[in-house]
């Protein structure tokens, strides 16, 4: 029993489920004692997830030393090389462990918001209502798209988190036990994200918009508690990546000597510090007028239910860049080892990872073109909107100068590279026509809109995210995934994926509208549904063919300890698994990070001790 | 560094006290007779700058320290004053949200509440940011006698300003948060506010009680700077956001 | 040099080609509006460069994937070319004045869409949980199926009475957020006879799917005539009217007439009925009782059932409609 309660997990959950008792029992207890009917459910599961929450953070130990700290204590850093696999399993300080802990979480975050599509994808593969209750079709449909979101946050901080403190030369992040509180905060977060389902479900999409939002059921409640609790844990982990990539640099790393995967999550994490404070404002706003009757978004009593969308999509939006820049920076990262090249104006591309993240604060108000805003707002955000896509542009062209007149390979990694670039061209290809408005009146609300932003998520996240893990698996294990599975896994997936995208679009533009459980038979578009919901689940057996590659070589994949990618990157030139602090001797940075194809240049030299 | 003597930072922190006190009776005065708000929005950011500077020492920031030992502590303070800093700058984004929140609903109207209630519980927070950071100077120079008694000052004249605001203020308004729109901006506000002067008071509770017990030298004390600055933050946000609760605007009923 | 030419020629071949595919497989419902031939022009203009974009970057990707792949046994390393300012600075400054060039051309499109006709036709457009009414106040009519004359701009005066719905008719091209507490506005010009379908575009609840409504464009002439017959109707028994109203306005989707159990209490045997209330009263379900009930709901909330959930029907349903509708329920025994 007591094994089984040193499991930093389970003491966890066990903590949570005692916090949410106590808060439900609280919360009931002051409403007695203020004259108030005893019992009022919502209030209840608000407060008791709450502070189940705060209790399963402090059970698993993340704010331990904290406590000890202040209590007057010293703390020190554990030593952690006797402790095996277990580690993973509760609160460790060591980045890598983090970022793999963060990893698995993407991945079950991912899995299951996939399951929840491929669920609703097999309703809609028919008009009527086959299988699912309208309520249950929003449900799944709105928690889709929210845990798919907050399982990009958890992968995007999986590799910032992973790689970031190898790639500078630095033992760990700046602020390690604050890595680690990020982390562990971000599972009951999903936890209490994913409860909605058991308490009453919720109507509104993952945009949550009142007045609809202010009187769904009381899942929705769950669903605001559990993004603005993930939410605190992005700014926090933000914060970490920020720190560390000014304070933790080797010597020599300048500016433009930063790897440029770097670039990518610095820009990104300007945004995630700030921005996300904004959704959580939102949310939080309507939780407060459902739980204390303020009226900020009730036309009854004055309120405007179009200050919520400014306040929400003033986050959302700079979000999604928030979920592609540290794709795009993988993207760029690897297109230099596999075309043995230098990546092609580098300079550029480091500063167009900037230039998205400020652009992109300023373009919100292209979600509420048809909304009602004040329309001498409408044309000034079309003009915004258009021009992010020019520091994009130098990233295509960038990726392009690299390719030519290099030595290109194809490992797995390689693929999924050049798949994310073709998805991520094509999503980008369709932001225009929703830019400029006349065209977004069509458009906005429709399928065509959701066809373009799965093909950005997946080109400018998904397939980095693959190409990341089959390229730095070798480093996390010390053995390789195997070749075949992975072409397999590319090979279903990819053009499945680019399937289901266009036929989407093209539903889209011929009348099919969003977040809708059932669509008119006059559409004439069941044909292009059965093939829709066939690529999802084509998409589906790809992610399980990889699932299948990940545990088999765990166990019996090709051993790689060295530098099998031929990477000028520091971590490679040590061997992998990756060291427990990193580097045993300090390096000093003499080069350019992607000099490949020039005799004799050296991109970092370890200094002797 | 040049050798600046204890007293001389005593009496420029008492200095920009006086600077903060004649900037509020200004704007209170301003908006009990003209009542532009351009200029009631102004006074804040003059007041906040003040506070960045002298109070918050927000130039630390900009120190050049690459060729320090990473592992020593000069270096890891300075990049734990990186951390705090993008800390404050992120929770900004939450205050600056729910003011465009007000100047969307409530525009040129405030609710109605009690003046010099208002003008009391500026007074205490901004008397209890002197303090601090009489506190802060006094554990730099290794006084910690001085640093007890002005921290201790600074944590009662912020649990005044707590009853004020929530025990007072709360009770007395003659609106509720669903009453009406301007009811709802104000709790919310104040509400959010308030939960971060709490917060304020427990971290300069625990650091009056470590540094009771000798825990900070005038050398390493950066849970002292850390609550300091983090108060000082707190008093900035009430700047922006006394005018416009209490200031800015016609009354509406 | 040679590449580049070559390079030139696939990418010239490619955007003719993927045009006239994105153009042939007939992407686009029927336009049937004014405002649907300018956007359908600007949809045009953004198929060519998608079309162009497109081929350019995907050429290149794939003739550098294969031309420069490593063939077996090949060593070394690619080319060394770490950038070219002037190229950086052409791949950058021309996009630049493109989407300039672009947001100006969606800046006046917008403005054409938007034309103003004083004489327009006006419609006044009351949304809410699920239902379309439209009522035209020039003629006294109120209609939950919306009738438009051909040729002439209808200026769609909208609100919701609960949550935010969202105006639009595919074939249209142009679509409008209904807000409550706020009129939004949309001005379409019919330009082809037909019947076509108002499919709302905000997702608005359970429903939502469900919320579409009939739109007919006729001529002039046949407007007239039907308005004129809206006008003179003799209108159906109280009884009948109710019956018709209760589906149109969707009070069916949450009120059963068999006894089955749904979002509201059902209607079957309701009339004279003994209701049991949220505080504990109970009262008798007279005409005042279902006169209240119907448009003011939240101030008597029989036991078992949720506030907050009826929408807003006062400003929609007048004294006419809520007597019939009081007087359908009455024969549901």
């Amino acid at each position: 029993m007591r094994k089984i309660y040193s499991i930093g997990l389970v003491r966890g959950l066990l903590w949570q489920i005692l916090g949410t008792a106590l808060g439900i029992g609280i919360l009931t207890g002051i409403r007695y004692l203020m004259g108030l009917t005893a019992w009022k459910g919502e209030s209840a599961a608000v407060f008791g997830a709450l502070l189940g929450s705060l209790f399963f953070v402090y059970g698993i130990g993340a704010m331990d030393d904290w406590i000890k700290v202040a209590g007057g204590q010293e703390v020190h850093e554990p030593d952690e090389s006797g402790w095996g696999s277990m580690r993973y399993f509760g609160v460790s300080l060591d980045h890598k462990v983090i970022g793999i802990q963060y990893l698995a979480l993407s991945l079950v975050l991912m899995i299951v918001g996939g399951s929840f599509a491929l669920i609703f994808r097999t309703e809609l593969a028919d008009t009527g209502m086959q299988f699912l209750t309208l309520m249950e079709y929003n449900t799944l449909m709105s928690l889709h798209g929210m845990v798919m979101i907050v399982g990009i946050l958890v992968g995007v901080a999986a590799f910032m988190n992973y790689l970031i403190p190898m790639m500078l030369g630095a033992r760990d992040m700046a602020f390690p036990r604050l890595n680690a509180f990020s982390f562990w905060l971000a599972v009951p977060a999903s936890l209490i994200l994913l409860s909605s389902m058991a308490l009453g479900g919720f109507d509104t999409g993952w945009t949550g918009y009142p007045p609809l939002s202010a009187r769904a059921p009381v899942g929705v409640q769950m669903f605001f508690l559990g993004v603005s609790l993930a939410g605190m844990g992005t700014v926090l982990s933000s914060l970490n990546i920020i720190a560390t990539a000014i304070r933790m640099r080797a010597t020599g790393m300048t500016g433009f000597r930063l790897p440029i995967f770097v670039w990518g999550s610095l820009a990104t994490s300007l945004v995630s510090l700030t921005a996300t404070q904004l959704i959580g404002l939102s949310f939080q706003m309507v939780m407060f007028q459902r739980l204390f009757g303020m009226g900020f978004f009730d036309p009854a009593k004055g309120g405007n239910p179009i200050l919520f969308q400014h306040l929400f999509w003033f986050y959302s939006h700079p979000a999604v860049y928030v979920f592609v820049l540290p794709g795009l920076g993988i993207i760029s990262e690897l297109l230099p080892v596999f075309a043995r090249k230098p990546l092609y104006g580098y300079k550029w591309v480091a500063i167009s990872s900037f230039s998205i993240a400020i652009i992109g604060f300023l373009v919100w108000g292209h979600h509420m073109f048809a909304s009602g805003m004040a329309e001498y707002l409408r044309v000034p955000f079309m003009y915004s909107t258009l021009l992010v896509a020019v520091p994009t542009g130098v990233k295509f062209f960038s990726w392009l100068g690299t390719l030519w007149r290099g030595k290109i390979e194809f490992p797995v990694p390689m693929l999924f590279v050049l798949a994310g670039i073709v998805v991520f061209l094509i999503g980008g290809l369709t932001g225009p026509p929703n830019a400029t408005i006349a065209t977004d009146l069509h458009l906005t609300d429709t399928y065509f809109i959701t066809g373009h932003f799965h093909d950005t998520m997946f080109g400018g996240y998904v397939f980095p995210f693959f190409a990341a893990i089959y390229y730095w698996f070798p480093k996390m294990t010390g053995k390789r995934l195997n070749e075949t599975l992975g072409k397999v896994h590319f090979w279903l997936m990819a053009p499945a994926f680019i399937i289901l995208s266009t036929v989407m679009m093209r539903t889209g533009l011929l009348g099919m509208r969003r977040r809708i459980a059932d669509y008119d038979p006059e559409l004439y578009l069941v044909q292009d549904h059965v093939v829709m919901t066939v690529a999802g689940f084509l998409v589906a057996v790809g992610i399980l063919v990889f699932i299948i590659n990940t545990f088999w070589s765990l166990r019996r994949g090709e051993v790689a300890t060295g530098n099998i990618w031929n990477s000028r990157s520091p971590e490679w030139q040590v061997p992998s698994p990756m060291p427990a602090h990193n580097y045993d001797r300090p390096f000093e940075v003499v080069g350019e990070p992607y000099d490949y194809g020039l005799p004799g240049s050296v991109y970092v030299e370890f200094k002797e001790e | 560094m040049e050798h600046v003597s204890k007293s001389s930072v005593l009496q420029l922190g008492l200095l920009v006290l006086g600077a903060l006190a004649i900037l509020t009776a200004v704007e209170f005065t301003i908006a009990l007779t003209i009542n532009i708000w351009q200029v009631l929005a102004v006074i804040p950011i003059i007041k906040a700058m003040l506070v960045f500077y002298y109070y918050m020492h927000i130039y630390r920031l900009f120190e050049e320290d690459k060729d320090i030992d990473r592992e020593s502590f000069a270096y890891k303070l300075a990049t734990n004053r990186l951390g705090l800093w993008l800390f404050l700058i992120s929770d900004s984004f939450i205050f600056g949200g729910l003011m465009i929140s007000r100047i969307n609903l409530l525009g040129l109207t405030r609710p109605e509440l009690i003046q010099s209630l208002g003008l009391a519980v500026t007074v205490v927070l901004l008397i209890s940011s002197f303090f601090a950071n009489r506190a802060e100077v006094c554990m730099e120079y290794g006084d910690r006698k001085q640093f007890i008694l002005c921290l201790s000052l600074t944590l009662g004249l912020g649990i005044l300003f707590l009853i004020g605001v929530v025990g007072v203020e709360w009770r007395l308004a003659p609106f509720g948060p669903e009453t009406n729109l301007a009811g709802a901006v104000f709790y919310v506000m104040t509400g959010f506010h308030a939960f971060h002067v709490f917060t304020g008071v427990v971290f300069l509770a625990i650091v009056l009680r470590n540094g009771m017990h000798g825990r900070y030298t005038s050398e390493k004390h950066w849970a002292v700077e850390a609550s300091v600055v983090y108060w000082h933050f707190v008093d900035v946000v009430w700047f922006f956001f006394y005018p416009a609760l209490y200031l800015i605007g016609t009354l509406v009923k | 040099m040679k590449r580049y030419v070559t390079i030139l020629v696939l990418v010239i071949v490619s955007t003719f080609v993927i045009h006239a595919w994105l153009v042939g497989i007939g992407l686009f419902p029927t336009g049937a509006s004014t405002q649907s031939v300018i956007i359908d022009q600007l949809f045009h203009v953004h198929i060519w460069i998608i079309s162009f974009l497109f081929s350019l970057i995907m050429v290149t990707l794939i003739y550098s994937v294969v031309i420069f792949r490593r063939k077996k046994g090949e060593t070394g390393e690619g080319a060394h070319l770490t950038g070219n300012s002037t190229l950086e600075i052409a791949w950058t400054g021309i996009p630049l004045m493109a989407v300039l060039v672009l947001a100006f051309v969606g800046a006046t499109t917008l403005g054409e869409i938007r034309a103003i006709d004083p004489s327009a036709l006006q419609v006044r457009v009351n949304a809410g949980q699920w239902f379309w009414q439209y009522q035209y106040p020039e003629y006294g009519v109120t209609s939950t199926e919306l009738y438009l004359p051909v040729s002439k701009q209808v200026n769609l005066q909208m609100t919701s009475v609960d949550v935010i719905h969202s105006f639009w008719v595919p074939e249209f091209r142009v679509k409008q957020d209904l807000v409550p507490g706020q009129t939004t506005e949309l001005r379409v010009t019919p330009s082809l006879i037909g019947v076509y379908k108002v499919r709302c575009a905000e997702l608005c609840g359970l429903r939502h799917a469900y919320m579409e409504g009939l739109v007919y464009v006729v001529s002039q002439t046949d407007f007239d005539n039907w308005i004129l017959k809206q006008q003179s109707a003799a209108p159906p028994s109280p009884e009948l009217r109710g019956q018709q109203l209760a589906s149109q306005y969707g009070c069916t989707n949450c009120h059963s007439i068999d006894g089955s159990a749904m979002n509201g209490p059902t209607w079957l045997r309701l009339a004279g009925s003994n209701v049991e209330l949220t505080d504990g009263s109970t009262v008798v379900a007279d005409d005042d009782y279902l006169r209240t009930s119907i448009i003011s709901p939240n101030t008597q909330v029989v036991m078992g059932f949720q506030a907050n959930v009826m929408p807003d029907f006062s400003t929609v349903l007048d004294q006419t409609m809520v007597e019939s509708l009081i007087a359908y329920i009455k024969t549901l025994k």
